[in-house]
């Protein structure tokens, strides 16, 4: 290599364009191609279910809302998280999450193990007026949920798409769906989503989820 | 990570390196021709600009150089270089086990002493009642507020006023908090609307309350459904969570329409299990600033 050759870079605008492309494009080869293709192996660990049809549509309710903007779904190994919020996730938990709801902004609490942590009383008058159980938020309230009732029409498409997608629901599951959504309300369903969240899922040990999980 | 991906990582990471590693130590050496003015040659703008021919700044090459060290060092160290991991050993998931297990350490003889005393006695000890008040904030302040004052439009009871649902002592109290506990009074909307009318004035009448003496004369006789879990004198019972209704506080407000809709649709507040969200060590600690707020007259201001 000479100086010549490095003039060419230098003197021709599109060789150094794309030069430039290739080098800034490594980190991500190396970062990115290796979970994007590795992600589609996860398994599901035992505990970790596809969501139930109330639960499905409260999570569609929950990514609707946007609740993803001003909370994460996702406790990082640091203690200081571990020790408010418990266990931190791993990728395995999340396979039947579609999108993921990690999220990247906390103006509120990570919601990744906050299912069981208060009643459903509590989420119901916490999502209706937040401040009429906790004085300090600035959470606002939804209450429209309350009246609006659940579409029971596309559930069984939504389930179908899932399993196409690899989530293993039974056929009977899915011909049940209607039945289990009818008469709910969008709150019904988002509350069932909240108290389902992290809810017998906390990986046994450290040790067992030192593959795909590791951050 | 397989070999294959290893491998890749490893081969991006050389490449990335190894080119701009290069290019820093062959950069200050090339020869560069230059031209009689001192110029490269090199113009822009018609000739108005031309590229003079200089070296690279010192404080460029020694920074550049250690951002080299640094790098290289780093992959030593770290993690990084494909599945090699670093002689450090080190990864996120060690970091919090070592930083957990120095928490622990750190705390360790403040837990053993709090497991030496009962609830009623650890109370007393200050270290004990703030780390309660921290756990208590985090934990139950979203029901029973940060103030311990409840919630009367959620049915979170009060716990600075020793008036107790389950029990005041040590012991239920910490039972309530590790296993929660479920309110399980039933509807009455079926005894008629008169009825849960009648039986709201005779309730409050138990309490000496304001209230219609004709429609609770008329209500009595019907409270002794009610008194298989309020008693007959309407003083509660501890076992089955049955409110007191000869006092005057009211876990889900004491207005008629209040009283009348706590009849007719029955109440089932619900507190959460704590067990194993919180530890065993932490609810005793918890139990000891919740038996504390109701016990000692400060507390209430704090």
């Amino acid at each position: 290599m000479a100086y010549k050759h490095f003039e060419a870079i230098e003197k021709h605008a599109g060789l150094l364009g794309i030069l430039i492309a290739i080098m800034v494009s490594l980190g991500g080869l190396a970062e990115i191609t290796p979970l994007f293709v590795e992600a589609h192996t996860l398994k599901a660990p035992p505990g970790v279910h596809p969501y139930d049809p109330l639960r499905l549509m409260g999570k569609d309710v929950y990514v609707r809302e946007g609740c993803y903007l001003c909370h994460s779904q996702m406790i990082r190994a640091l203690r200081f998280e571990t020790q408010r919020y418990g266990h931190f996730s791993t990728a395995a938990e999340s396979v039947y999450d579609r999108p993921f709801q990690w999220g990247s902004k906390r103006t509120g609490p990570d919601l990744a193990r906050v299912g069981g942590k208060y009643s459903d009383d509590w989420q119901r008058m916490h999502l209706m007026h937040p401040r009429q159980v906790v004085p300090q938020s600035n959470m606002p309230g939804y209450p429209w949920l309350a009246e609006k009732k659940l579409d029971a029409a596309d559930i069984q498409a939504r389930m179908r798409t899932l399993r196409r997608l690899g989530d293993p629901y039974s056929d009977a599951e899915i011909a049940s769906a209607p039945a289990a959504v009818a008469d709910k309300t969008e709150l019904d369903a988002l509350i069932a989503y909240l108290q389902g969240l992290g809810i017998k899922n906390e990986p046994t040990s450290m040790a067992a989820s030192s593959d795909g999980g590791a951050p | 990570m397989s070999i294959g991906w290893s491998l890749w990582v490893m081969f991006l990471v050389t490449l990335n390196l190894g080119i701009t590693f290069f290019l820093y130590l062959w950069g200050p050496r090339v020869k560069i021709p230059t031209l009689p003015d001192g110029t490269s040659g090199h113009v822009w703008a018609h000739g108005v600009l031309r590229e003079g021919v200089r070296k690279l700044p010192r404080w460029w090459v020694l920074f550049s150089g250690a951002m080299f060290a640094a790098g290289f060092t780093y992959l030593a160290l770290f993690p990084g270089f494909g599945s090699f991991k670093g002689m450090l050993g080190w990864t996120s998931h060690g970091e919090l086990a070592r930083n957990v297990a120095a928490n622990e350490a750190t705390l360790a003889p403040l837990i053993e002493r709090f497991r030496l005393y009962p609830v009623e006695q650890l109370t007393n000890d200050p270290a004990a009642r703030q780390m309660g008040k921290v756990l208590f904030e985090d934990n139950c302040a979203a029901c029973h507020q940060r103030s311990a004052k409840g919630n009367v439009a959620l049915g979170a009871p009060d716990l600075t006023d020793n008036d107790w649902l389950y029990g005041g002592s040590g012991k239920d109290i910490t039972t309530s908090i590790h296993d929660g506990r479920s309110g399980v009074m039933p509807p009455w909307a079926s005894l008629g609307a008169d009825n849960v009318k009648n039986l709201a004035q005779y309730v409050l009448s138990l309490s000496g309350s304001p209230h219609d003496e004709a429609k609770a004369a008329a209500g009595k006789p019907l409270f002794a459904t009610c008194a298989a879990c309020h008693g007959a004198d309407g003083k509660g019972n501890q076992a089955l969570g049955a409110p007191n209704l000869t006092d005057h506080i009211w876990l889900h407000g004491g207005s008629v329409a209040e009283i009348e809709k706590t009849i007719g649709e029955g109440r089932q507040g619900h507190m959460p299990a704590w067990s194993p969200r919180l530890t065993d060590d932490q609810i005793h600690t918890v139990a000891a600033y919740v038996y504390h707020l109701s016990h000692d007259a400060d507390a209430s201001s704090q």
